[in-house]
């Protein structure tokens, strides 16, 4: 495109934006649209950041109380639990992701391990399970709405009131015209992208990368670029307002509404897994074969027992220079754990090829790979929250196994049989509370950038795919049109 | 006085077929338009009239045959035809949210054409557009102020070749004279100008010659003498016997 060309567009955009702002519909639809976007932004913003106090404080709190628990017997104590929360990124104040869904906060104790809690879509009633209206809802499904209420008519306009022959026949080749339009659209993007550029640059400010930042909001504008060429696209196709209008309402409802959920229930079916109680039976079933951790004359540690007296060379529990039972605890703990490991480990990869499937509908809808690089780019999808699993996890078992330590070192076998006898013995089988120190500090990082942009690459790839076979498509209609 | 481009337009249909539907629209076409020449196409509806216009505009492609401006032909050099043309449709469309004077300055502007408001002023004068209309929006036009703002824009554009389709339609009496008047003071200053009608009269008041035009072919032609029109009552005669035909 020359110079003259690129005026000649430009000067249609502005008779573009003239139009918009004398037509009362689509200024109305541009300050919803604003503020749609602006509100979403201030009051996400505002609840992620209360979130985040909260979790911190929470996060204290809890290992305070923890450590500042009386002399008690160290299996009460594993009992006893600690909670881990997350912290999330500062760019997931506009894209929650899958926290909303999968929680924020693991209470980890021993002989189990807990699903992730908090998660704002399980605490909701049944209507606000339809997603919260964040920044990347808005951006994601509202804004492509607007677009297309404002924009639909671009060029059908011009044909069904014949303005457009006599464009044409000034010497405006119909690209130029179509470049026009587009710029329009695309200006007014950016417009409607402020409020969401404003906080991005907030989040740089609260710690976030702005390589990561520049990502998102490059991910988004390309996601709204491909809508504006779609809405050319039909504009241009058909000769009827009232054709494009039908026809983009069609696009944006299999796009926005009907693929997202086409593409989980492909994912579910194409990766079955099974569902929480067959799953929790399963892992009973295998659990009870390695007997239970709290008797240690359950016959599954006989050949533990007698492997420890050898190793002591004694006849006896009772001549052990451990205490039995702590170590009992100790070994039953870590077999269980390696158990409930392979299971967790079995379900997360059920979740990520479910998840990946479920990502290859972003060949097919726009959608789906912004959604896909939103989250990833926010640090809010499915493998952070995997990692935030495998951390916590690591985190259970580093400080139940600290306490079993505890349990087998300082605690004195008879007194540990005989602490149900009376309260004295009760009171004989407690360790020190200066022991309770043993939780490590517990803070969730965000993904890397380099890890997050890695990520993103296929998702960049969907949405640049999606805008050449869009410019060819136009290309292609526009010659038909010249 | 409109100041025309002085370049060698010449408008040339030469065994022009044009076959959008079955049967064909145009048929074997031919007939030229010389520089500073008002020639208009007269026949009735379905004739190809507006067809053989748009096919000059680029907008129909030819299945055979040569539709030239300027010796270049139209499809092959579309953006340079178009450019060279002012094009006056049969019913002008500008657009209702804009004024007149604005939507002037936006087709203007399309053509990378500047003017200035005095200019934009001296058109409206010429084609008799009411002052209090040209900063009036354009939704409270009528027909004939319509083809008026684009008569002033087609002005405005000071190209050397004028295309128009049913050009008077909608104008009062007072205002077809006006324009006719127009017309022929452009070809004076060296404008070509193809017009396609079905008002015999209107023709002959302007043209230097006239092609009848009947199911996509030329069926006649008529001069018109040194210094004088061509005589109404004959081609009307052969208007009316060509199409009874």
């Amino acid at each position: 495109m020359n110079l003259s060309a690129f005026s000649t567009a430009y000067t249609i955009a502005k008779d573009e934006w003239r139009y918009w702002l004398r037509s009362k519909i689509a200024i109305t639809v541009l300050i919803i649209g604003l503020l749609l976007t602006l509100s979403s932004v201030i009051v996400t913003s505002i609840n992620m950041l209360e979130l985040n106090h909260d979790r911190h404080d929470l996060q204290n709190a809890a290992e305070q109380t923890f450590v500042e628990q009386p002399d008690r017997h160290p299996h009460r104590m594993v009992h006893y639990g600690h909670y881990a929360f997350r912290l999330p990124s500062p760019l997931a104040t506009l894209d929650p992701g899958v926290d909303a869904y999968t929680g924020n906060s693991v209470f980890l104790e021993g002989h189990r391990q807990n699903s992730a809690m908090f998660a704002d879509q399980r605490q909701g009633t049944a209507l606000t399970k339809l997603g919260s209206l964040s920044p990347a809802f808005i951006v994601q499904v509202l804004v492509p709405l607007l677009l297309i209420l404002i924009g639909y008519s671009s060029v059908s306009r011009e044909r069904e009131s014949q303005t457009l022959t006599f464009i044409l026949s000034q010497g405006t080749s119909i690209f130029v015209l179509i470049a026009g339009k587009a710029l329009a659209l695309i200006s007014l993007i950016g417009l409607i992208l402020l409020p969401l550029i404003l906080s991005g640059l907030f989040t740089i400010g609260n710690g976030e990368n702005p390589i990561v930042v520049a990502s998102f909001l490059l991910g988004y504008a390309f996601y709204l670029i491909i809508w504006a060429l779609m809405i050319i696209l039909f504009s241009t196709a058909l000769s009827k307002n009232s054709e494009s209008f039908t026809a983009l309402t069609f696009v944006w409802i299999l796009f926005c509404i009907a693929m997202p959920r086409i593409a989980s229930t492909t994912a579910s079916t194409t990766v079955p897994s099974a569902g929480k109680l067959e799953t929790d039976f399963t892992v009973i079933a295998e659990l009870r074969k390695l007997g239970d951790g709290h008797n240690a004359n359950d016959p599954a540690f006989a050949k533990f027992k007698a492997s420890l007296l050898a190793q002591y060379n004694v006849d006896t529990v009772e001549d052990l220079p451990i205490n039995f039972r702590g170590a009992v605890a100790s070994r039953s703990e870590a077999e269980l754990t390696t158990v409930l490991n392979k299971f967790a480990e079995k379900r997360m990869d059920e979740e990520l090829s479910q998840t990946q499937v479920s990502r290859n509908f972003g060949w097919l809808s726009p959608m789906v790979a912004i959604k896909t690089l939103s989250m990833i780019s926010a640090g809010t999808s499915i493998e952070t929250h995997h990692r935030f699993m495998r951390e916590t996890e690591k985190l259970r078992f580093d400080f139940v196994q600290s306490l079993n330590k505890v349990h087998v070192e300082q605690l004195n076998y008879q007194d540990d049989i005989n602490r149900n006898l009376n309260e004295k013995s009760s009171k004989q089988a407690r360790v020190d509370s200066a022991n309770w120190q043993v939780l490590n500090d517990f803070t969730f990082t965000p993904d890397s950038p380099s890890t997050r942009l890695q990520r993103s690459v296929s998702s960049y790839l969907q949405l640049l795919v999606w805008i050449i076979v869009l410019v060819g498509f136009i290309q292609l209609t526009g010659r038909r049109a010249q | 006085m409109i100041k025309i481009q002085k370049i060698n337009s010449v408008i040339e249909a030469s065994s022009l077929c044009v076959d959008i539907n079955t049967p064909p629209i145009l048929k074997t076409l031919n007939f030229q338009v010389k520089k500073g020449e008002v020639y208009a196409l007269l026949g009735g509806n379905g004739a190809g009239k507006s067809t053989t216009l748009k096919t000059f505009l680029g907008f129909n492609i030819p299945t055979s045959g040569n539709a030239k401006i300027d010796d270049q032909e139209v499809t092959e050099a579309l953006d340079t035809t178009r450019e060279k043309c002012a094009y006056l449709p049969e019913s002008a469309t500008l657009y209702p949210h804009l004024t007149a004077r604005e939507n002037i300055e936006y087709f203007l502007s399309l053509a990378n054409i500047r003017k200035s408001q005095d200019d934009i002023n001296q058109a409206f004068q010429k084609v008799a557009l009411q002052q209090d209309a040209w900063d009036r929006h354009m939704q409270t036009y009528s027909k004939g102020m319509r083809q008026k703002t684009a008569i002033a824009l087609a002005l405005l554009r000071e190209a050397p070749i004028f295309l128009l389709d049913e050009p008077t339609s909608g104008l009062d009496p007072v205002a077809i004279d006006e324009f006719n008047h127009l017309v022929r003071e452009l070809a004076l200053s060296g404008a070509t100008i193809l017009m396609v009608t079905h008002d015999v009269y209107g023709a002959c008041q302007v043209a230097d010659r006239i092609g009848l035009l009947r199911n996509g072919e030329l069926v006649g032609e008529f001069d018109a003498p040194e210094n004088g029109r061509i005589d109404t009552e004959e081609v009307h005669r052969a208007f009316a016997q060509k199409e009874s035909a």
